[in-house]
């Protein structure tokens, strides 16, 4: 049975029930990709306007830089996605040995909420805009990349696509995507920006050399 | 100050501007002079601005035109998604449906992420007089929420009040010592809120879009309250205008684009998410229910209006107010509604007639700027005029509601300025009948209609006499001619 609500809507526009859909006007040809490099650069440089801090790392630079970052931002607590990727880096082991106790990723939400960091990766990567889109899955949880004060993504160069247009054309159909452009802001107070109000304050992107 | 979020019988434009205290002006033109350099400084990084301004502009005509076939889509994609779909005619409507949502799930507790729709329904109210606390999570609303006041601006709603009575504010309801400082203040609200976030039994939350395509829902924030809502309780009830559906997400690409560079000034706002249905995986967190409730609220019989019916183009980026010196001299308050500016200007008078409304089209000096700036080019300035021909002629769809005494008024000025006699004696008396309030060079007061305007500032007295004056030049011309 058709809504009264669109009944009412068809008889203001004075269409039939039958009457067939106008033509949606186009829209601009979709950006192009520019050299990879370039892309890399301007995602890392987007990423770094947005007070977030961006840059590139081999897997072999992976054990110390973690470890700067959790004595750096005193983390007690890590949550990790569970994907294959996270897994072979050994992201879970080098936290363990660095001392972080570690919370399942599909843990109650009041134990995720107790994380001082979410280690995340990406679905896709924006370069113009330095933002990470990701999808969500039992082994990709939302919650990661949202409950910890800090986030970090570790991302590679594949995941960029030249636009909004192709992150669409081949996620449409995900139950959930999100865009993160970002850490977490307001500017809700006399117009001063505060940093991580109710999402992580920092946010780290990590761009895998391989 | 009066409470927005009640549906108003009367809208006194005049009076509410007058009541407006000194500090708001200046607060909100920190915030609009802030947002608009911003977005200029985003604009002008895209050369193909104007062109996506057309795009944007034809695309959400055609899904006005459109609308049955895109509402039709879209409900079944949102059922086929495992979403619900709940169809409003009112507001009473809406609430009542939210209600019993949350009364079936013994909601105790709902957190809110910022929504006009729910504004526009005063939601709040009705579910706390069942015994369900709403806690407003945006810091700027959850801040004007505490305070008990309404907002003063679309994207900053506190911004009218200082970091000390924000402080005060906190102080007194969280029963704490709140510094005045605004990271501080930031902090602390986080603290508050997250509690809030883990234990709401429901999240309710408005929509930025809605795809026809996929029954998506897609909502656009900045301080992750939004994403919160929508990702730690159990339910999610999304209330939407009907207004909001687009037909695709290649349409998206463009309206996302638009967007934050016109509300913000940012290139993207941090979080944007695209809801379609509930969750699938229990480990993914997100929403065992998804609800969607679709509100018209009068919106299908603006349709009717092939004219009024493109204040629905509005993507509520607020730009059209920073840049209005009407707004940015009242601030939101004035307005009445829960939408201010020269958008609010437009759509309070279609959405609740021109009876309740009918000060609406004439607050605004018809300057133009904010079309200039709307990113999906509506017409602001023809869409007021058409108003006010509606206000003071009637038209198809509303009779004339402007009060006899202006219409008599305005009918003996019409003669007065048609007959030659009537207009060289007034040129004579008026100087006359002026004089009599004159000190000092200036009016200070003047007897209604004009003391409207001595409330505010001196007036001038007439001292030009155009006739006079060009009677000596003629003379003077023919003098020299013989000369």
């Amino acid at each position: 049975m058709t809504s009264p609500v669109i009944e009412n809507v068809r008889r203001s526009l004075g269409r039939s029930a039958k009457a067939a859909l106008d033509v949606r006007p186009g829209i601009r040809d979709p950006r192009l990709a520019e050299s990879a490099d370039s892309e890399e650069q301007r995602f890392l440089d987007e990423i770094k306007k947005l007070s977030g801090v961006g840059g590139r790392l081999s897997p072999t630079e992976l054990d110390s830089a973690l470890r700067t970052l959790v004595t750096e931002g005193n983390v007690r607590k890590a949550t990790v996605w569970e994907t294959s990727h996270l897994r072979q880096l050994g992201v879970t082991e080098i936290l363990n040995s660095l001392g972080v106790e570690l919370v399942s990723p599909n843990a109650d939400k009041h134990e995720m909420a107790q994380c001082d960091l979410g280690i995340t990766e990406a679905d896709y990567l924006l370069p113009e805009t330095g933002t990470l889109v990701m999808r969500s899955s039992a082994e990709k949880p939302r919650a990661v990349s949202l409950l910890p004060r800090i986030h970090l993504a570790i991302v590679r160069s594949e995941m960029l696509r030249a636009d909004m247009h192709q992150v669409f054309a081949e996620a449409k159909n995900s139950n959930y995507l999100v865009f993160i452009t970002g850490p977490s802001r307001t500017a809700d107070i006399e117009l001063t920006v505060t940093l991580g109000v109710h999402g992580p304050k920092n946010l780290y992107v990590w761009m895998l050399s391989e | 100050m009066r409470l927005m979020s009640e549906t108003p019988t009367y809208i006194g434009f005049e009076e509410y501007s007058e009541h407006v205290p000194a500090s708001i002006p200046s607060a909100v033109q920190q915030a609009t002079t802030r947002f608009v350099s911003g977005r200029a400084a985003r604009v002008a990084e895209v050369p193909e601005w104007e062109d996506l301004r057309q795009i944007g502009s034809d695309i959400r005509l055609h899904t006005i035109e459109n609308m049955d076939v895109y509402l039709t889509q879209l409900e079944e994609k949102v059922l086929a998604a495992g979403g619900h779909v709940h169809w409003a005619q009112t507001a009473d409507e809406a609430n009542r449906i939210v209600l019993e949502i949350a009364n079936a799930h013994d909601v105790k507790l709902a957190v809110k992420s910022k929504s006009m729709a729910t504004e526009e329904i005063g939601l709040n109210h009705v579910l706390e007089a069942a015994g369900i606390q709403a806690i407003e999570t945006d810091l700027g609303e959850y801040i004007i929420q505490l305070a008990g006041t309404g907002p003063s601006h679309i994207i900053v709603p506190a911004v009218h009040l200082k970091k000390e009575e924000i402080a005060a504010i906190f102080s007194e309801k969280l029963d704490m010592n709140a510094p005045a400082d605004p990271v501080e203040l930031a902090r602390i609200a986080r603290e508050v809120l997250r509690e809030k976030f883990l234990n709401a039994e429901m999240g309710i939350s408005g929509g930025n879009f809605l795809i026809a395509e996929t029954g998506t829902l897609v909502m656009v924030t900045n301080e992750g309250n939004g994403r919160m809502c929508t990702t730690m309780p159990d339910l999610h009830v999304a209330v939407v205008g009907i207004d909001k559906v687009i037909p695709d997400w290649e349409s998206l690409t463009v309206f996302l684009r638009l967007l934050a560079r016109s509300a913000t000034g940012q290139k993207l706002s941090t979080y944007t998410q695209f809801i379609t249905g509930p969750r699938r995986e229990a480990g993914e967190f997100g929403p065992k229910e998804f609800h969607l409730v679709l509100l018209d609220n009068g919106r299908s019989n603006v349709l009717k209006d092939p004219v009024g019916r493109e204040v629905f183009k509005c993507i509520r980026c607020g730009a059209c107010a920073n840049v209005c010196p009407v707004y940015k001299n009242v601030g939101g308050f004035a307005y009445g509604w829960f939408i201010s500016g020269p958008i609010g200007a437009i759509l309070a008078p279609q959405m609740l007639g021109t009876q309740t409304a009918r000060e609406l089209p004439y607050a605004s000096t018809l300057c133009g700027a904010c079309a200039d700036v709307c990113p999906v080019k509506i017409p602001i300035p023809t869409i007021l005029r058409h108003l006010r021909r509606r206000v003071a002629q009637g038209d198809e769809f509303a009779e004339a509601t402007l009060p006899a005494s202006i219409r008599v008024t305005v009918g003996l000025a019409s003669i007065a300025l048609a007959q030659n006699w009537i207009y060289r004696l007034g040129t004579r008396v008026l100087p006359a009948l002026m004089s009599i309030f004159k000190r000092g060079g200036w009016i200070p007061r003047a007897p209604y209609p004009l003391s409207r305007w001595t409330k505010a500032r001196p007036l001038p007295p007439f001292t030009a006499n155009f006739r006079g004056w060009w009677k000596n030049v003629r003379s003077a011309d023919s003098k020299d001619a013989r000369r």
